[in-house]
């Protein structure tokens, strides 16, 4: 199983609008909601804001995971949007935010096929060299192309 | 240098692995060997052998949530957050190589304490089997005691074994002990299979522990007993296991638990009973019982062995039926020393546990010592069934021990001539006037529940 198992290009955005990270977190939820990935956009967007209180998903190097497991979320799905001007995330090395991934898990599921996907992709962030070919992506095709190698 | 790391944090989804990446990462680029057990959502991976943690050098928590550190008595020891995992790898690592870590002083248990404890975990067969044992107990206590009690006043001996009244309260009292055992292999077998499976596993576990222990369903005499159960709760735990990792359409995911699994693990272990594990069974009956005819002319002492050792060996599964069945045959065709030889052999599983719990305590844990005092009592009254609850929880050691014992009082039994025209076992039946030569079929019980009971500590080791 891959992680563009669990997305497609509509999930993709290589130019995010948003200036800020409400408004970004906003513009993803939405694209989450349109895949039909959730039940409640609000109780949704409660849960990830619920974990960033807990402590900031900016893990640095230019990344993001906003993440949540809700009984909102139908299937599990993820994000992916690149930001070109960065938004500040209150990340632990003090940089703003450019590669934003959002997780949206079920709070109950059979298996654990999408935690294992996760997992790749966690480890996949760790790698410099797959961040900066991320960060250079033009096209919504080229970073699909990118996220397709996760899994 | 050799490090063990662990990395965990609250939702387990990506930090844990981010962290365990950054840590791997960075111990190749300074040439250190590392191992990361990430403790997340999917569960705990990579986990550490008792040999990993004594041969590291160190070890590093990074975590945000709480990680069991009693593994870690007396090594170097550095917790800290799962942020600091990620980006502080290097640093965390050198540490360790310019000395600044200090041992963890643990919270007051032994290394050999904790080494004992995770050596038990490590088998997860041990574990299974003590998780369904340890249910079982009080089921096997109750119908035994029970059953004991009414035998002991209100039987009576007759050609059919002992008999209660039937408007005797004994008799009501003594169907009560019989529910009691009714649960004892489908308990065993259900607790079993959910220490597998978790939940899902319970409901085809105790069906196949019940189908197990019950032969009509596969057109057998006998049920396979309580190994039958072991059997059927493994077969259900690894089956119900094996189908919760089948990706299904996310609409029957929230029946998976409560219905699908449970009932295709029914099925499935139903119909391993049924169809393959039934005719062997019965066939096997069969044999064994054709094999005894055969010995009648042969050698009573070698007779005396094998039964002594077939009514020990599965304690009321298909072996132990064909034994007592043939006694009381012989008994009608006037033959009473067999039976004579099956009750003083009988008496000894229970007996002889009973007896090595009280020898040495320190080889059997609390809920054991008082399974052991029941099984006295069960002993007494000749109920073999007693012994179960040891022989289920470990049977490699057990069942050889309380075979050697009932082989020895069932040729002692033989050899000093003991009668018995009942077919039932234990002391009670000679308590109860049934036993011809009295003082050698005792003789022949002490013997064997002595050497049940120290051959069965030589083998155990003292529990933690």
């Amino acid at each position: 199983m891959k992680l563009t198992e669990l997305m497609d290009k509509s999930l993709v955005d290589i130019d995010l609008n948003g200036s800020s990270k409400n408004e970004v977190l906003d513009e993803m939820i939405e694209k989450l909601d349109q895949s039909g990935a959730l039940k409640s956009k609000r109780k949704f967007r409660k849960t990830i804001e619920k974990r960033e209180k807990e402590g900031s998903t900016g893990i640095g190097f230019k990344v993001a995971i906003p993440h949540g497991k809700s009984k909102a979320v139908t299937s599990p799905k993820v994000a992916f949007g690149l930001s070109r001007t960065g938004v500040d995330w209150n990340s632990v090395d003090g940089e703003p935010a450019r590669l934003v991934f959002m997780i949206a898990v079920p709070e109950e599921s059979a298996g654990n096929e999408h935690l294992k996907i996760l997992q790749m992709l966690s480890i996949k962030l760790m790698d410099e060299q797959f961040r900066t070919e991320l960060l250079q992506v033009q096209t919504v095709d080229e970073a699909y192309e990118l996220l397709d190698q996760i899994g | 240098m050799k490090l063990l790391a662990i990395t965990s944090c609250p939702n387990g989804i990506a930090h844990t692995y981010m962290a365990a990446e950054s840590l791997r990462k960075a111990a190749e680029a300074l040439g250190v060997e590392i191992k990361v057990e990430t403790q997340g959502s999917i569960g705990v991976e990579n986990e550490f052998t008792p040999e990993e943690i004594e041969q590291a050098d160190g070890i590093i928590i990074a975590a945000d949530k709480a990680v069991d550190k009693s593994r870690f008595t007396g090594k170097k020891l550095i917790v800290t957050g799962v942020q600091d995992g990620i980006h502080k790898a290097p640093e965390l690592i050198k540490r360790f190589e310019s000395g600044d870590v200090d041992a963890y002083q643990g919270d007051g248990k032994s290394i050999n304490e904790v080494k004992q404890e995770r050596k038990q975990k490590q088998n997860p067969f041990y574990r299974h089997l003590m998780n369904g044992v340890s249910y079982m107990i009080p089921f096997v206590a109750v119908g035994g005691l029970l059953i004991a009690l009414s035998l002991a006043i209100g039987g009576h001996p007759t050609d059919s074994g002992l008999q209660i009244p039937k408007d005797s309260v004994w008799k009501q009292i003594m169907d009560v002990g019989s529910a009691g055992f009714t649960f004892m292999v489908p308990i065993l077998a259900g607790f079993i299979a959910m220490s597998i499976a978790d939940r899902p596993g319970l409901a085809p576990g105790m069906i196949g522990g019940y189908i197990a222990a019950n032969g009509s369903f596969y057109g057998s005499e006998a049920g396979a007993g309580f190994l039958g159960g072991i059997l059927a709760g493994f077969v259900a735990g690894y089956i119900a296991k094996w189908i919760k990792t089948w990706k299904v359409p996310s609409v029957i995911q929230p029946i998976m638990p409560i219905l699908v699994i449970p009932l295709l693990a029914s099925i499935l272990v139903a119909s391993l009973f049924i169809f393959i594990v039934g005719a062997p069974i019965a066939s096997l009956m069969d044999w064994l019982t054709a094999f005894l005819n055969g010995m009648q002319g042969a050698s009573s002492i070698i007779l005396a062995l094998i039964l002594g050792a077939m009514i020990s060996f599965d304690m009321g599964g298909p072996v132990n039926k064909v034994a007592f069945l043939f006694g009381a045959s012989m008994i009608g065709q006037g033959n009473v020393h067999i039976m004579g030889a099956i009750a003083a052999a009988i008496a000894v599983p229970p007996l002889g546990m009973g007896l090595a719990t009280l020898l040495n305590k320190r080889k059997y844990e609390k809920a054991e010592q008082e399974a052991g005092k029941a099984a006295l009592a069960m002993g007494l009254v000749g109920i073999t069934e007693g012994a179960i609850p040891f022989a289920a929880k470990d049977p490699l050691r057990v069942i050889p021990s309380i075979m050697a014992g009932s082989m020895v009082a069932s040729t002692i039994a033989m050899l000093g001539n003991v009668g018995n025209n009942v077919p039932h076992g234990g002391p009670i039946v000679a308590v109860l006037g049934a036993i011809s030569h009295p003082l050698m079929y005792f003789i022949g019980i002490i013997a064997g529940v002595i050497v049940t009971a120290l051959v069965v500590n030589l083998f155990k080791k003292n529990v933690a």
